[in-house]
């Protein structure tokens, strides 16, 4: 039987310096894929490659091991030895991988968790997979299923909610003041690197304009340049922070810049009007006392260290219900594989069964055309077709039975039993039974307890006599 | 045949109102367990606060079958205004996250229908001119629009000091209500409704006192005038000085305290007899 395995190296198992060595390019990862379906016993493969895990999803070959293989494979592609590399990759096969690709999936083996950046990677991909030509139908079908438990985790649970990076958090806060930061102005207040991830959020957010100033006019421009704000000299800053409604502030002064003495006449001058001061300076640039000025709301690095760890345990505490969707997605992929696995005998034992039908009729029909029949007669064809057709399909099943080793008959005719839904309670004297009958029905040495057999002959006569009652005339005429 | 007034006072309530009392309770535990993090509770708990509206509306539209004018007596007015203050609030909910607001507004609500309807009737009030009526229904909308923007600047004042004392593990920071902002435009704007309606059925009352000939010494009516003052100078410093935030939210409030006093002494008074 094929089955699902996972092989690879997370943030959980190794260190950055470890997963560089065993990371791919982008341009590296059709190559990888066709190597492994060529050389390995894998029949399809998909090759996942981020800062915080290299993973290969794949479907092994029937009846072999690919997880082995597939290590040495890795470690031999990026020059390591595969003892180099044995404690630091894992391996999933069957309900346990398909687990594991929904987790990851879903945000939940993530270094950040519910960080949903890894399900557009994934999306890459399985994309770069399936041009590859690498993807499979059962690698499709798991990854398809991943996407859905993925979005269906996000709407259900609280995993994604709340920032959780300390320039969202400056946004998220910036919102429970503003609401909607459609046409509000950002101050940034000196050019440090975090001052533009804030800067460029709130713009993303809806922040109609950011002004940019600087004790040095050139950093200014530079960063004015960089997020598309307004340069503004420093000279003008009381005015500034007159017209601003949110202040990034991240300079390098050592004595703090954003004074009570210049909030009390900025904030008069605002008319107390709702003011967001983000610093994210250390050491801080804003006096701690300016917080309490009507609408002015200050927040320090730590203010917004403290949101982010607390957003991230709400998404710990939701990450338990997610990890119950994922518990029961995959149960029922598993379920879906299952019954996958079964389809081809079901096809085999359909056909087999219509063609031995198919092959008795045609017979039957050439000798019935040959030459005139009585209704009698027809009627004598077609019941030993019927009793040919169910000869023939018993006799190997029969066969297997009686020919079964001594340790395996019993299970076999438990297994009979169950799927004909038999009850065999006068089986306890089969031979008995079987000997008075027609030796041509081979068939009968697990049928003759059944109750519901015995009622279906008379019945099967009669639907047979009407059957044959009414076709008899045309035919008939057909043959004259 | 007792006199029609007298009859009218001691109207029961109608099944409706028990379905009110039940749906408002329903609903403030809703609120609190959305507040509690079960998030997607919420349709349920604003279907709730739907529910009660209802049952409330149906019952001063019984009582109204009944020939009780829903502005008859402070107490019916009592009923009414947590009926407008419910339909202020399913309103707003419709815009804002209110959960906060919702879990302190339909306990008020709630104690207002029962103490409106299970409260002795007292005596029959003196015989209530249109005049009257006009008095009391306006009085009844103004300060049902007065205790709206009181519950907003209530709201905001939470908020803000969860805000800027940094308290993010407070249900006031987590349930991520209405915006600060929006919360004081609204109040401020629902003040601007509320203050001539107010003013008006303050002028009609006095008009309906000396017509009495009642005397003007009862505390209630400098009390009445005090509220009065207290949302005039709010409107004047909000427009004049460009207050606004946490120092409006206190002067709206005690607004409300005075209107809130006002009623009480009306409610005593007619309970006494």
């Amino acid at each position: 039987m094929t089955e699902l395995f996972v092989v690879g190296i997370s943030w959980r198992t190794a260190p950055v310096a470890v997963r560089e060595k065993l990371a791919f390019r982008d341009e590296e990862l059709a190559g990888t894929l066709q190597a492994m379906t060529a050389g390995l016993p894998v029949a399809e493969a998909l090759l996942v490659s981020t800062c915080n895990r290299v993973e290969v999803y794949g479907v092994a070959r029937s009846g072999s091991d690919a997880t082995g293989p597939v290590r040495t494979f890795l470690a031999a592609r990026r020059g390591l030895a595969p003892t180099d590399v044995a404690d630091v990759l894992y391996d999933h096969r069957g309900g346990a991988a398909v687990r594991h690709v929904f987790s990851v999936a879903s945000a939940l083996d993530s270094l950040v968790l519910g960080e949903a950046q890894i399900l557009g990677q994934l999306k890459a991909a399985y994309g770069v997979a399936a041009t590859a030509g690498t993807s499979g139908p059962l690698l499709g079908r798991c990854l398809e299923r991943a996407f859905g438990v993925a979005k269906r985790v996000r709407t259900e649970t609280a995993i994604a909610r709340g920032a959780a990076n300390i320039s969202t958090v400056a946004v998220d806060l910036a919102k429970r003041v503003f609401g909607n930061l459609t046409g509000k102005s950002v101050l940034v207040i000196g050019a440090g690197k975090m001052s533009t991830l804030a800067a460029r959020h709130l713009y993303a957010s809806g922040a109609q304009r950011i002004v940019v100033t600087n004790r040095s006019p050139e950093k200014a421009e530079a960063l004015a340049a960089e997020i598309d704000g307004i340069a503004r000299p420093w000279a003008e800053l009381e005015r500034l922070l007159v017209e601003a409604d949110v202040v990034i502030s991240s300079t390098g002064a050592r004595e703090p810049i954003l004074t009570r003495g210049l909030f009390k006449r900025v904030t008069k001058a605002r008319r107390w009007r709702q003011l967001v001061v983000i610093d994210i300076a250390v050491p801080r640039d804003a006096e701690p006392a300016i917080g309490e000025l009507d609408g002015v709301y200050v927040f320090d690095i730590d203010d917004l260290e403290k949101v982010v760890a607390a957003n991230l345990a709400e998404r710990a505490k939701a990450a338990e219900h997610a990890a119950r969707i994922v518990e029961h997605e995959a149960g029922q992929f598993e379920h879906w594989l299952r019954t996958q696995g079964v389809v081809p005998t079901i096809r085999a034992l359909r056909e087999r069964f219509a063609r031995v039908a198919e092959t008795e009729l045609q017979k039957t029909l050439d000798q019935l055309a040959r030459k005139d029949h009585t209704p009698a007669q027809q009627r004598e064809a077609v019941q030993r077709l019927v009793q040919l057709v169910v000869n023939k399909l018993l006799h190997q099943p029969t066969a297997a039975l009686r020919e079964a080793p001594p340790d395996e008959a019993g299970m076999r005719a438990e297994i009979l039993c169950q799927l004909f839904d038999l009850s065999p309670v006068e089986a306890a004297d089969p031979t008995g039974r079987a000997e008075p009958g027609d030796p041509g029905d081979s068939g009968d040495s697990g049928d003759p307890g059944d109750p519901g057999d015995s009622d279906e002959p008379p019945e099967a006569q009669q639907a047979l006599d009407r059957a044959l009652a009414e076709p008899a005339p045309p035919e008939r005429k057909a043959a004259t | 045949m007792t006199p029609v007034s007298d009859r009218l006072l001691s109207v029961a309530p109608s099944p409706a109102f028990w379905v009110a009392v039940f749906a408002y309770t329903a609903a403030a535990a809703a609120l609190l367990v959305v507040l509690g993090g079960h998030a997607r509770l919420r349709p349920l708990a604003v279907a709730l606060v739907g529910v009660a509206f209802v049952a409330h509306g149906t019952d001063i539209g019984w009582r109204g079958t009944l020939h009780v004018h829903p502005a008859q007596s402070v107490r019916e007015a009592l009923g009414f205004l947590s009926f407008i203050i419910t339909g202020g609030y399913l309103l707003a909910s419709t815009r804002y996250r209110l959960t906060l607001g919702g879990a302190a507004v339909m306990p008020v609500s709630l104690v207002l229908l029962v103490v409106a309807r299970l409260t002795p009737a007292g005596t029959a009030p003196e015989d209530l001119s249109s005049l009257g009526r006009i008095h009391i229904s306006l009085a009844t909308i103004g300060v049902g629009v007065f205790a709206l923007a009181s519950a907003l600047s209530m709201i905001y004042l939470i908020e803000e000091r969860a805000l800027r004392r940094k308290r993010f593990d407070t249900i006031a920071f987590k349930d991520k209500g209405a915006p600060l902002e929006a919360l004081d435009r609204l109040s401020h704007r629902l003040i601007w409704i509320g203050f001539p309606i107010f003013t008006a059925a303050l002028v009609l009352g006095a008009i309906w006192v000396s017509k009495l000939g009642e005397s003007l010494d009862r505390p209630e009516y400098p009390l009445a005038g005090v509220t009065w003052i207290f949302y005039a100078a709010l409107l004047v410093v909000r427009q004049v000085y460009g207050w606004r935030g946490r120092r409006a939210a206190r002067l709206t409030l005690a607004g409300f305290a005075a209107a809130l006093i006002v009623l009480f002494l009306y409610l005593v008074r007619r309970m006494a007899g």
